[in-house]
């Protein structure tokens, strides 16, 4: 049934998907638009957001969390607070919060005042990938919060246009889940404007399904 | 008459065309002269920057085309025939992507 509902919810908001990685990086260039979705098994999101300047961007998030059964939609701002060019590398630092309604799963559920900061990191060459995020929500009803990390590797090196291919590992951390703390092998694959993820989660044998699209 | 005149028109015609055209051509070829200005920028490496910065030149007016090299860390940005991007510019766009631009070198062809 959990399953049903993930590709319901998935199928429902036609794919918006944010990785962790996506989550790190919230910001495009002026006037692009991104739409982000993950589902990992623990929650599912969907976060779509337009960037005014390279450093800022705003937009809706929506997720639906299987684990400790809540449901929370609002808009979400990111700030890029500080970018690292080298020669061959990026790195970034972001901010991020977000304010809406939350509501237990349920019939009587009760939608109440919620919000989030999160911060997120990362380092990339063409070759190498490291990314942290971490996030606090407060739902009125509960409190929740997770982390995360990723660490990834390009066997190939393509050229803008061509098929990217990445191999990763994720290791997530959430205190208040079943099994807090679950690593994820997965594969990116990263085409023109679409990133698509496919890992899968031995501890907890979900599936991880991400989704994204700039333009 | 008529055909005479036709016949002197046609013939004048003749002997003028490649004449002007002639002299329009020097001043055609440096018309279409278009400048190619290549951009070394720091911090670009995936499509997702390659995109950025193809949307940010290409709505310059100047722009008529826009290449980016991963490999190199280099934009290759075609002008339109006459136009102008002063380095100054290409700066505040290497900016307004999220990237950092090192150098800028011009090419006309």
């Amino acid at each position: 049934m959990k399953r049903i509902q993930h590709a319901g919810l998935a199928l429902a908001i036609g794919g918006a998907i944010s990785i962790p990685w996506a989550e790190a990086r919230p910001v495009s260039y002026p006037g692009g638009w991104t739409v982000m979705q993950k589902n990992n098994g623990d929650f599912s999101s969907v976060h779509a957001h337009w960037s005014p300047t390279a450093k800022d961007s705003i937009g809706l998030y929506s997720e639906r969390n299987w684990q400790t059964d809540w449901h929370f939609t609002g808009v979400q701002y990111n700030r890029l607070v500080k970018r690292w060019n080298t020669p061959n590398s990026q790195a970034n630092l972001y901010l991020k919060a977000g304010a809406g309604q939350a509501d237990p799963f349920g019939d009587d559920a009760k939608t109440e005042a919620a919000g989030f900061i999160g911060v997120g990191a990362d380092w990339e060459t063409r070759r190498w990938f490291v990314s942290y995020e971490g996030r606090a929500y407060d739902l009125g009803f509960t409190k929740d919060a997770r982390q995360s990390a990723r660490i990834g590797v390009a066997p190939y090196l393509g050229d803008y246009g061509d098929l990217h291919t990445w191999l990763m590992l994720e290791v997530q951390n959430r205190p208040e889940a079943d099994t807090p703390t679950v690593v994820t092998p997965l594969v990116r694959f990263f085409y023109d404007v679409q990133l698509f993820e496919i890992g899968y989660t031995p501890e907890t044998e979900e599936l991880l399904l991400n989704w994204i699209v700039r333009f | 008459m008529k055909l005479i005149s036709i016949a002197a028109m046609a013939f004048a015609f003749s002997i003028t065309a490649p004449i002007s055209m002639a002299d329009q051509t020097p001043q055609d070829v440096s018309a279409t002269a278009q400048t190619m200005v290549t951009a070394k920028v720091n911090g670009m490496v995936c499509d997702f920057c390659a995109r950025a910065v193809t949307k940010v030149f290409g709505k310059e007016d100047a722009v008529d085309n826009v290449h980016v090299d991963l490999d190199s860390g280099e934009i290759h940005v075609t002008l339109k025939s006459g136009a102008e991007l002063s380095d100054d510019r290409v700066a505040e766009l290497v900016k307004k992507s999220g990237y950092d631009l090192v150098s800028v070198e011009r090419e006309t062809a």
